[in-house]
């Protein structure tokens, strides 16, 4: 598997804003209207590129209910990147949006990326936090923000690799210590030094699917 | 012991001469001492005493010791010797095993009382204990780390599920047991690996967070350092914690494929070749065994399709499905590997088409070289290898032909007779030899794996009738399909019996030719008839009987009716006469209630632990389930049918059907006549209503020119006064028949459309007043407009008097010699 760098992603929110169908829309371009309920955490995983280079993303998209915080706060250590996901059409997971900020600085590494996300743009009309609201938050907190939709995949793209490229930034410049795999953050095996000889063969490409 | 025995000496002060203290009181004196020492001199040498005598005085030192040693464990964090005490007396009161030499309390034997459990119980209780280790996992003293570890392994041992729901709720739980993987010192490291095998044991939310904790390059850098297969125990141990992470859980197994782990797996088939003369070590055997065990999760039938076949994929495309096709071939392996190897090929190609071809083309290079399957299927024949690996066996090769028509095509096609005369031995001829074996089991193998070649295939079903076989030399060579009856009436062997009816139900069931070929074989129906009636049977025949009546019910709902005395009305009949709809509907559902059923249908492989009993096969099941209910349905309907009419007419009743029959002729004729005469009738009202429409129509435009003439003020209410007449209302409508009915509605749509006309009618009313009210406004005004002119004219009289006045003036003025303004006579002469 040729790529460059992998990082890990966690997917964070209250319950029902649309982080699986984020992560779907992601991974496997499509939309599940049904709410099913993430049980602790289900993985999912794409390649992109940044810069010509080719980055592994390993997400990993949390429960949002109360129930499994417990667990999902297991997660945020090992994370280089983390999408904090609120609904625009229900102002209480945008309350919530403190809470989760909190317990995510409170356990994850210093240099972990936050994205701010408002999904569910779409929904213009029932729309109960205005988008400005969200850039007054991400710009109070220091985080990245974007609204987006799930449903008509706008800004999902985007919402991942921005991320991506802020901790490619972050790389470049130094701040993240690339050596430690804890920090959510490793090296392709084509850059490290002892490259071990894997066999080679056609599930490279196939592996490497919605490349943009 | 000495050692111990002086140390306690020096602990508790030599006793009084003559009198040694009782273990309970020397332990009642310790606890004391720990519990009340200012100095942690004392108290650490209070707790090395405790540990000592844990093993011996277990109980009393557990009753006594418990609550004192996690306040120390609490408060003396600062001092590693003491604290490392502490956790191995725990170690010591929780162990789940008997110490040799151990006091047991008198009159109970450790049966009775599993005092590890007891005091795991006790001490988990207050959560906060069990966090306090958790925490000494992060203390780098070897000491404390390592005693740390074993104390939770044996709290683990006793109460996996609390510690697991505990480690959850812990803050960063997990992580700091993960982070023991990477301590430099073997011995912990190689402990906390038994501890994450027990911790991720059935709980899919610890698996995932030991995976998201980098578990999986953790264990193949240790796999690695430990030498690979060759490698220790060690390497057996972190390829169980990786099945333990795998088994069963979907999003570990897409993060381990998308971590591309599979390819790391493909390393550890880089055997070094052994000394043929010395075999495989015992180590090397479990390490791959447990490394086949760990693909096979991947690839297992129970997972979802999806990762499965992508699975599959990467595990062909990483070479090893190669690899382990080269193991097979490989002489001098172990055969419980061997058996496992063929298990995991067979799930690695199962329903693949790119990995079958490949198996397919996958040769042993013998003299002549021959296809690795016949190879395999010769093996299955073979009476002295082990029944497991016979059973894998079997499993490959109806993973080979599961869902690919071509190979199936191919099986069948080596038995037909062709131009070209095959070569060398095929897979089709050695089933078909498999079927004349004396071994029962090969029959039974043989029997499922054609059936196999036939499972959802009706053109390899009607190829296979054409098979001849001689199974004698000199004889006249007999059908196959004969031979396999043949073989179901001779056998004395359950085991081939069932073989073959679970052959026949494959190969009869959707395809009526086959049935036809069936039902011409002398005696079979008649066979088939006794064996489902016979009331008595000894173990597993009631099998045997359900499938012979799912057999013959095969042969009823498949029958196209093309063999004269047995066309499905027939057949069913003598099925109602001869077994009777109730043992026929027993013996089926006795199939699919019973234990060897319900096994096999739970997953593909064959359940191969039993080794004398009969087994049916999983695909097999699957066939019973979708048939059974149509069989069953249409045996109980014919019966419903017979059950009213008897068996024999009797004249009477005859008779009395023909007087029944004559008077429903009647009644249809009468009723047919009613019909006519009501369709005429609803023809009539149909007319009727469209004359109303058409009236209605009419009215509603007359009303709006109405209202245009009313609008412009003309006067038009006489006109009107010539359409108040109505049509008059449609009759009422009879409700005899349904068709009435709907022209009732059509009625009572109309008389919605005359209201609304005769609406109309009262606006036309209301109109005339309004120009009544406007005649007599016009009539008012006519006559002011008279008196207006009247005084017009008196006006025009006046103004002429007075103009002939003015004149005579003028005149008069002329006369005087008065100047007359000419301008004025002028404008008074165009004025008047």
């Amino acid at each position: 598997m040729a790529y460059a760098y992998l990082f890990k992603y966690i997917i964070i929110g209250d319950t029902g804003v649309g982080k699986s169908c984020l992560l779907l829309q992601f991974t496997d371009k499509r939309f599940q209207p049904v709410h099913d309920l993430t049980i602790g955490v289900e993985f999912g995983a794409r390649m992109i590129t940044i810069d010509g280079k080719q980055i592994k993303l390993q997400i990993w998209d949390t429960a949002g209910q109360e129930a499994f915080r417990s667990i999902t706060r297991s997660y945020y250590r090992g994370a280089a990147g983390a999408l904090l996901v609120y609904d625009i059409t229900r102002r209480e997971t945008f309350n919530h949006l403190t809470t989760w900020l909190e317990d995510a600085r409170q356990h994850s590494n210093s240099n972990m990326v936050i994205m701010l996300i408002g999904n569910k743009s779409d929904l213009d009309a029932r729309r109960e936090v205005k988008k400005e609201e969200g850039e007054v938050f991400a710009r109070e907190h220091g985080l990245v923000f974007m609204e987006t939709s799930a449903k008509l995949a706008t800004n999902v793209e985007d919402a991942f690799i921005n991320t991506a490229k802020e901790i490619y930034e972050k790389i470049q410049e130094g701040v993240f210590d690339i050596t430690n795999e804890a920090n959510g953050i490793k090296i392709g095996p084509q850059h490290s030094p002892n490259n071990p000889s894997l066999p080679a063969g056609p599930q490279g490409s196939s592996q490497g699917g919605g490349c943009c | 012991m000495e050692y111990f025995r002086s140390g306690l000496k020096s602990v508790l002060g030599t006793p009084p001469p003559g009198e040694q203290p009782s273990g309970a009181e020397t332990i009642e004196r310790l606890v004391e001492r720990l519990k009340s020492s200012t100095l942690l001199d004392d108290r650490r040498d209070a707790c090395r005493a405790l540990k000592a005598m844990s093993r011996k005085y277990r109980v009393e030192v557990g009753a006594q010791g418990m609550d004192p040693i996690c306040y120390i464990l609490e408060n003396d964090r600062a001092d590693a010797e003491i604290v490392g005490y502490a956790l191995d007396t725990l170690c010591n009161i929780i162990d789940p095993e008997i110490f040799p030499e151990e006091e047991l309390p008198e009159g109970t034997s450790h049966r009775d009382i599993n005092v590890g459990e007891q005091f795991t119980e006790i001490f988990i209780k207050n959560q906060e204990n069990v966090a306090l280790v958790l925490g000494y996992l992060e203390e780098f003293d070897f000491r404390v780390r390592w005693s740390a570890v074993k104390f939770l392994n044996g709290l683990l041992a006793n109460r996996r599920k609390n510690i697991q729901d505990i480690v959850l709720v812990s803050p960063m739980g997990v992580s700091k047991l993960m982070d023991l993987l990477g301590d430099s010192r073997e011995i912990i490291r190689n402990d906390a690996l038994l501890l994450l095998i027990s911790l991720t044991q059935a709980n899919a939310n610890i698996q995932k967070i030991v995976a998201f904790e980098m578990a999986f390059d953790r264990l193949f850098d240790v796999i690695s350092e430990e030498g690979h297969a060759d490698g220790g125990i060690v390497v057996e141990d972190c390829l169980r914690l990786m099945l333990n992470l795998l088994k069963n859980n979907i999003s570990n197994q897409n993060f381990f494929k998308e971590g591309s782990y599979i390819q790391k797996l493909a390393q550890m088939f880089h055997l070094p070749d052994s000394d043929p003369n010395e075999g495989w070590s015992a180590q090397r055997e479990a390490n791959i065994l447990t490394l086949l065990q760990v693909i096979r999760s991947l690839v297992t039938p129970g997972n979802p399709a999806q990762v499965v076949s992508s699975c599959q994929k990467v595990l062909h495309a990483s070479g090893i499905l190669g690899s382990l096709c080269t193991l097979l071939m490989t002489s001098g392996v172990p055969v419980g590997i061997l058996t496992e190897t063929i298990n995991t090929v067979a799930e690695i190609i199962r329903g693949n088409h790119p990995n079958q071809e490949f198996f397919a083309m996958v040769n042993v290079s013998s003299d002549p070289p021959r296809q690795a399957i016949v190879v395999l299927l010769m093996s299955m024949m073979n009476q002295k290898q082990s029944y497991p690996l016979r059973c894998s066996v079997l499993y490959c090769f109806l993973c080979y032909l599961y869902r690919n028509e071509t190979n199936q095509a191919k099986l069948i096609a080596t038995l037909l007779p062709s131009a070209t005369s095959i070569p060398s031995l095929t897979a089709g001829q050695l089933l078909c030899s498999g079927l004349f074996s004396s071994d029962s089991l090969s029959n039974w193998f043989c029997c499922v794996g054609l059936a196999h070649g036939l499972a959802d295939n009706p053109a390899q079903k009607e190829s296979l009738l054409k098979v001849l076989l001689c199974p004698r030399a000199g004889e006249p060579p007999v059908s196959l399909l004969k031979q396999s009856f043949l073989l179901l009436q001779q056998s004395i062997k359950v085991h081939s019996k069932l073989g073959v009816l679970m052959l026949l139900s494959t190969w009869l069931s959707h395809c009526p030719l086959a049935v036809q070929h069936f039902l011409n074989i002398p005696d079979t129906v008649p066979y088939l008839i006794a064996q489902a009636a016979t009331i008595e049977h000894d173990e597993n025949q009631e099998l045997m009987q359900g499938l012979c009546a799912f057999v013959l019910g095969i042969c009823v709902i498949f029958n196209d009716d093309s063999v004269l005395n047995l066309t499905k009305e027939s057949l069913a009949q003598l099925i109602l006469k001869r077994i009777g709809v109730d043992m026929f509907l027993d013996k089926l559902s006795e199939v699919s209630r019973h234990e060897l059923y319900s096994r096999a249908a739970k997953r593909p492989q064959l359940d191969c632990d039993q080794v004398h009993e009969p087994v049916l096969d999983y695909e097999f099941c699957k066939l019973y389930k979708a048939l059974e209910g149509p069989v069953s349905r249409c045996i109980a309907e014919k019966s419903g049918g017979t059950q009213n009419g008897g068996v024999g007419y009797s004249d009477s009743s005859l008779e009395q059907y023909t007087a029944l029959i004559s008077t429903q002729n009647k009644e249809i004729a009468e009723l047919k006549a009613k019909q006519e005469a009501l369709t005429e009738e609803n023809r009539q009202y149909r007319e009727k209503v469209d004359q109303l429409e058409q009236q209605a129509r009419q009215l509603h435009e007359h009303n709006i020119v109405l209202r245009s003439q009313m609008n412009s003020g003309n006067n038009a209410a006489s006109e009107n006064n010539s359409n108040s007449a109505y049509p008059p209302p449609p009759p009422p409508p009879d409700n005899r028949d349904v068709m009435i009915r709907s022209l009732e509605n059509e009625v009572q749509n109309l008389r919605l459309q005359v209201a609304y006309s005769s609406k109309n009618n009262a606006e036309v009313e209301m109109l005339r007043v309004q120009l009544y009210e406007s005649d007599t406004k016009r009539k008012e005004l006519d006559e002011s407009l008279e008196k207006l002119q009247l005084d017009q004219d008196d006006l025009l009289e006046m103004l002429e008097s007075r103009e002939h006045k003015l004149e005579v003036y003028r005149n008069r003025l002329i006369q005087l010699g008065q100047q007359v303004d000419e301008e004025e006579a002028e404008i008074n002469g165009t004025v008047f």
